[in-house]
């Protein structure tokens, strides 16, 4: 029993600090803003994120030792089942659910709801043992772009998609594309807004664009023979690919404006405060104050393109421009 | 075609290389030997552009490490450190990253990378992604990016070590046929018996100071004898617990 309870004491330790990662939403933009903003009226987008995150924290905390390391100790078989047993316990969520399985019996909680959720933790329970298979199955979709930049942009993109930030906007976009194709009186400005909700979920990772590029891509950029200025195009286009995609069935124009700003803000905070992010969380703002001009910034941009002229379209992408190339330098410099 | 004057590197009050002044020739398989946190991996980084040198200067294939930087990059093949990969392209992506890059048409990077998969035993991984790589195969992938564009100069960085035998045997007559052919070579490595066999200059760094330079038939009796006395012996350290009893 003293292996057992040394081996659930690391793997407490690691559930713990892996579950302080997911304190990264509390400065994500997509959290900041419209818990300032919209407050109660918000509480869809709440929802949104709570599902988002339930999904990584499901994973089986046993996972958090490698299965050869796992296997190599000295553990017998008696010893192996009560760890099987007792290792979910150190999911917060499998407290909840008995929480919830004593309300249910109180009848505060249904036990449709109890079973829905239940039947939600033991699939992604199961799948957090099975899930690197479909990642890469998923990654390998995504396709290859040609010329120099090509294989850039499709690891970015790649990138990208292993972020909640992207499966927020995503499920963003899909709700708002089908309430598009079911109610064709809806009003132009709700898209126009949701365009604008869309990047703005996605506006955090553009703080953090090297954020997924272990000490190995770091290096790797420094001795590929391009100019920062390309480096970071790889990025962006990555990242306007994203943006426009989800926007599409709204108001892509809005959302490449949109795109357009943020990244151009975004670029200081990326290329300066090069900060390590982790898979399956939201991205991590690295500054407030660039946030908030983020978000104002694209706010004014969005609306000023579709409700004014889409001549604004020339001056954001100078600006953008002058963005990616000042920033460029410095990713030079710093390769040096 | 790699020279280096006074070269120094301080990170504060740390000296992690020490005024080094080196001349590599060309066609020359140069190994910089030293313990673990003796410079050379730091070398290697100015040497590349990685980082900038605190002073003194280096040239290599003609090209200022400092002020060309860019030029250089174009002109050598890097097997870094932490080998430089990115965790979300495959081992394949990744060639064919360096063959965009270095402009290589799309038909020569196929052909070259197919050649190499295959010298470098990476057939079978090809499309397997860096990140789900063994530290064997993500090495093999570094070494094959560095040699893709048919670099002036190599620079590796312990190529050997972590590498099965055959493998490690087809990476040595690599070198020595390329070196031959007018390729430079400057490697580190802590195999020393493997070195000895196909340097042909020998350089031995200790606390960040060259202990020894020269070229391989100067080198008075084995390689390793050498090493034990100008860099480092190994310790006689007796852990009478390791053995003595089950514990």
């Amino acid at each position: 029993m003293v292996r057992v309870l040394a081996v659930l004491n690391a793997v407490w330790r690691a559930v713990r600090r892996g579950q302080g990662s997911f304190a990264s939403i509390g400065t994500n933009n997509f959290l900041i803003f419209p818990a300032y903003f919209l407050r109660q009226t918000g509480t869809f987008l709440y929802l949104i994120i709570a599902l988002l995150i339930f999904f990584p924290l499901s994973a089986d905390p046993l996972r958090k030792i490698p299965r050869e390391r796992l296997a190599s100790w000295p553990l017998d078989r008696r010893e192996l089942w009560i760890l099987r047993i007792l290792s979910p316990w150190l999911n917060p969520i499998m407290w909840l659910l008995a929480a919830a399985t004593v309300w249910a019996v109180r009848r505060s909680v249904t036990w449709q709801l109890l079973g829905i959720v239940a039947g939600l933790f033991a699939l992604c329970f199961v799948l957090s043992d099975i899930g690197g298979g479909a990642w890469d199955a998923l990654a390998r979709w995504v396709p290859g772009f040609g010329g120099v930049l090509g294989e850039l942009i499709r690891k970015n993109l790649r990138q990208m998609l292993s972020t909640l930030d992207f499966w927020c906007a995503l499920v963003l976009s899909l709700g708002t594309t089908i309430y598009r194709v079911a109610d064709r009186t809806a009003p132009p400005e709700a898209f126009l807004m949701m365009s604008l909700l869309i990047v703005l979920a996605l506006s955090s990772y553009a703080q953090c664009l090297f954020g997924l590029d272990s000490a190995g891509g770091i290096t790797r950029y420094r001795l590929l023979p391009l100019r920062g200025w390309q480096i970071l195009l790889a990025k962006d286009a990555a990242f306007l690919l994203v943006s426009v995609t989800l926007t599409l069935a709204l108001n892509p124009l809005v959302g490449l404006a949109a795109a357009l700003t943020v990244l151009a803000v975004g670029h200081e905070q990326s290329v300066k405060h090069l900060r390590a992010q982790v898979r399956w969380r939201f991205s991590t703002s690295s500054s407030l104050g660039n946030g908030v001009v983020q978000v104002v910034g694209m706010f004014i941009v969005g609306n000023g393109v579709a409700r004014t002229s889409v001549l604004l379209m020339i001056p954001c992408a100078a600006i953008y421009g002058i963005s990616v190339w000042w920033f460029g330098r410095i990713v030079d410099r710093s390769g040096k | 075609m790699i020279s280096c004057r006074d070269l120094s590197c301080r990170f504060g009050d740390f000296v992690a290389v020490e005024r080094l002044t080196l001349d590599v020739a060309p066609g020359s398989i140069c190994a910089f030997l030293g313990p673990n946190g003796a410079g050379k991996s730091t070398t290697v980084k100015m040497l590349t552009g990685l980082i900038t040198p605190s002073s003194g200067s280096a040239t290599v294939a003609g090209l200022d490490v400092v002020r060309d930087a860019l030029k250089l990059k174009r002109h050598i093949g890097v097997l870094p450190e932490n080998l430089g990969l990115f965790d979300d392209l495959t081992v394949e992506e990744h060639l064919d990253l360096t063959g965009a890059v270095y402009k290589l048409s799309r038909a020569d990077t196929r052909d070259r990378s197919n050649q190499l998969l295959r010298a470098l035993h990476l057939e079978h991984g090809r499309h397997t992604f860096a990140s789900r790589c063994s530290h064997g195969m993500r090495k093999k992938t570094s070494l094959a990016m560095a040699l893709l564009a048919n670099p002036r100069v190599l620079f590796l960085d312990e190529p050997l070590e972590a590498i099965d035998p055959v493998t490690a045997k087809t990476i040595t007559d690599l070198l020595v046929t390329i070196s031959r052919r007018g390729t430079t070579v400057f490697l580190t490595s802590h195999i020393l018996a493997a070195v000895e066999q196909f340097a042909t200059r020998v350089v031995l760094i200790r606390k960040g100071v060259v202990a020894w330079n020269s070229t391989i038939e100067e080198v008075p009796g084995s390689l390793e004898k050498l090493y034990f006395e100008l860099v480092e012996a190994p310790a006689a350290e007796d852990l009478a617990w390791l053995g003595s009893s089950q514990s």
